[in-house]
């Protein structure tokens, strides 16, 4: 079933319930010690070849042995999950260069669902504005097509979003990051709103095994 | 043209607030679930096949629940799954679009897609194999949405089908993950539920499968069997799933609910054997501590509550009680001091109880098992809806299941059109989600 991005754009947070996420009260909690505790597989995904900012294809995954990878899907209109993930990113971005080891293990990868409007350009628009100093690439695909099988293995759902008026521009999506191992297991996944710098880079340690 | 998230992205490590306004849905769903927004169209009940009743099978049973719609208060569909499981509970996955519906009996795992066509979904896949994948997990119980994945507490084991039991965890495909038995001196499951600000989890407790099959009045004069139920409640570190602390809540305390507004980190829930309503209260020092807070009708009676339901604005509290048939609104303004402020006879038995995210409407329904229910005439079977105004319940509607023929309902969950469209009303479109 062909995905349809076009139109687009907001994200329904995965928050909910449970005790809300409300104004002000971002998660907080102390992060179990890497290694503590385990992350078993719990679904495999294949390797998919998208475009970079320079228009290259290049592969989503790409890892050599004992490298990981925290895979994001976001799309540029998107006014809160999105952004909100990516300063979480940015934060394990930043603390991936106080350790290199570590860093050098790790790849991190943001892909755009929406790439009729999220060309190589844009995606390489957001990147210089996040400014990584790690491993972090920004993908996007030639055409919704394209990018519609790659969802459909991770299980990231998107749709558009319509108010009623002939303008949608948003895309209803729980906004999910995957970490994934150089055997292509995904050892976690998480939601916006419930992700820290903390919690993704004890569960990189835990997998990758120190560093 | 807006670049939201290039100008968000310059700000760096900003720190961003993910928020939300309130609007419909059922009150006690995961965290991890996106929420519909506005009126539900649908009750999805999953329901106890019954014999000499229609096909005697579990079946799915989608009711109209839109008073805009023609279908309102009538059956929209049925799906019979075939064949007897004691259809109890489920859960939808967290991209809304599988409900996952369960049978206590044989474990076996039903996954309907309820995103193709909400009024009727369809059947997809099927687990027969819960127990060999889990290494003898019997009775899957909850099912709780996880980013992919959907989390199981059960109520059995193989190997003596007691109480002891553990959590076990799917992927979205329906494919096993990993399990987490109960631990050592709290080894009875039956609810999980999840405060992700906290990184919390609270495990409740009731007994096993020699137990939640056999006929409940047998059960209840074999003195013996009666101590085969949980006394616990768990507190775990739920990123590692490990345990933290082990309270004493006894009487075999069932569901649980956190509240839901920030900062309100306790959570309630109810003793079926003693009748008592519990609160689980974070300290100072990040600790929990149970404490009872109130009976719930005359334990002496023995009125079995069963299903609760939290309001999204932490006020009320919904508790049902099996053997009178009553419901219970508890004021909860005060979490150490609740109150009893509205009560109502919805049947001759009560089970389950959900509400909207408005707190507008709620439903009932009469199964707790098969095993369980009362016979003859207190055999009522129903699903009915109300309003609720914040002082009194209103009857909306009601469907006799005996009379339809199709069996006896247990567990409510919402659906809608409009969440499958991408329809909602702007103002509203990013909002948390309810749970409990």
């Amino acid at each position: 079933m062909r995905v349809r991005l076009a139109l687009a754009g907001v994200a329904i947070l995965a928050l909910g319930g449970g005790p809300a996420t409300g104004e002000g009260t971002p998660p907080s909690f102390e992060v179990p010690a890497a290694g503590t505790y385990e992350l078993p597989p719990i679904t495999r995904v294949g390797e998919h070849q998208l475009l970079d900012p320079a228009g290259t294809p290049g592969p989503i995954l790409g890892l050599a042995e004992n490298q990981a990878a925290l895979v994001s899907f976001v799309y540029a209109h998107c006014p809160q999950a999105c952004p909100a993930a990516l300063a979480v990113l940015q934060r394990v971005d930043r603390a991936l260069a106080a350790r290199p080891t570590l860093a050098s293990r790790v790849r991190m990868v943001t892909v755009s669902f929406d790439p009729e409007r999220d060309t190589p350009e844009q995606m390489g628009r957001i990147a210089r504005n996040l400014a990584p100093v790690s491993d972090w690439r920004f993908l996007t695909a030639a055409s919704n097509a394209q990018i519609a099988p790659v969802l459909e293995d991770y299980g990231q759902d998107t749709q558009p979003l319509r108010f009623g008026d002939d303008d949608p521009e948003r895309l209803r999506h729980v906004l999910k990051v995957f970490l994934v191992d150089s055997s292509r297991s995904v050892r976690n996944i998480y939601s916006s709103g419930f992700m820290t710098s903390e919690l993704l880079l004890a569960d990189l340690e835990t997998v990758l095994g120190g560093g | 043209m807006r670049h939201v998230l290039v100008a968000a992205a310059a700000a760096l490590l900003l720190t961003v607030s993910v928020a939300g306004a309130a609007s419909a849905d059922e009150t006690c769903q995961s965290p991890y679930l996106p929420k519909i927004v506005g009126q539900e169209d649908f009750v999805y009940v999953w329901t106890v096949g019954m014999d000499g009743v229609g096909d005697g099978s579990d079946k799915l049973v989608t009711v109209g629940a839109n008073p805009a719609r023609d279908d309102y208060g009538k059956v929209v569909s049925q799906t019979s799954v075939g064949g007897q499981h004691e259809a109890h509970h489920g859960g939808f996955t967290d991209d809304r679009r599988h409900l996952w519906l369960g049978g206590l009996d044989d474990s076996a795992i039903f996954i309907f897609d309820v995103a193709s066509d909400p009024a009727n979904p369809k059947l997809v896949k099927r687990i027969d194999d819960f127990v060999e994948k889990s290494g003898g997990v019997v009775g899957p119980h909850t099912y709780y949405a996880l980013p992919g994945r959907m989390l199981i507490p059960a109520l059995s084991n193989a190997d003596d089908l007691g109480g002891k039991t553990a959590i076990v965890e799917y992927n979205n495909d329906g494919e096993y993950v990993r399990t987490t038995w109960m631990p050592e001196g709290a080894e009875y499951g039956y609810d999980a539920r999840i405060n992700a600000n906290l990184n919390r989890m609270l495990t409740s407790s009731f007994t096993g499968h020699a137990n939640y099959m056999r006929n409940l009045g047998d059960l209840m004069g074999d003195a013996e069997a009666m101590q085969n139920f949980g006394q616990t409640m768990v507190v775990w570190d739920f990123h590692a799933r490990k345990p933290l602390q082990i309270l004493n809540v006894p009487g075999a305390p069932l569901e649980i609910r956190w509240a839901l507004q920030p900062r309100h980190d306790y959570a309630f829930t109810t003793t079926a054997l003693t009748s008592k309503l519990w609160g689980i209260f974070r300290l100072e020092d990040g600790s929990f501590e149970a404490v009872e807070l109130a009976d719930i009708g005359d334990p002496a009676t023995t009125p079995l509550p069963v299903d609760i339901s939290i309001s999204s604005d932490d006020r009320f509290l919904f508790v049902d009680t099996f053997m009178d048939g009553m419901v219970r609104v508890f004021d909860i303004s005060d979490p150490r001091a609740p109150v009893v402020v509205h009560e109502k006879k919805i049947g001759s038995q009560v089970n389950m109880v959900s509400q909207s995210w408005d707190g507008k409407r709620v439903y009932f329904t009469s199964s707790l098992l098969r095993n369980w229910d009362q016979g003859g005439e207190k055999n009522e079977q129903y699903i009915k809806a109300y309003d609720w105004d914040g002082v009194a319940l209103t009857p909306r509607f009601e469907i006799d299941f005996l009379k339809a023929k199709l069996g006896r309902p247990h567990l409510m969950r919402f659906g809608s059109i409009d969440f499958y469209r991408g329809r909602v009303a702007r103002g509203q479109e990013s909002s948390s989600e309810s749970g409990g």
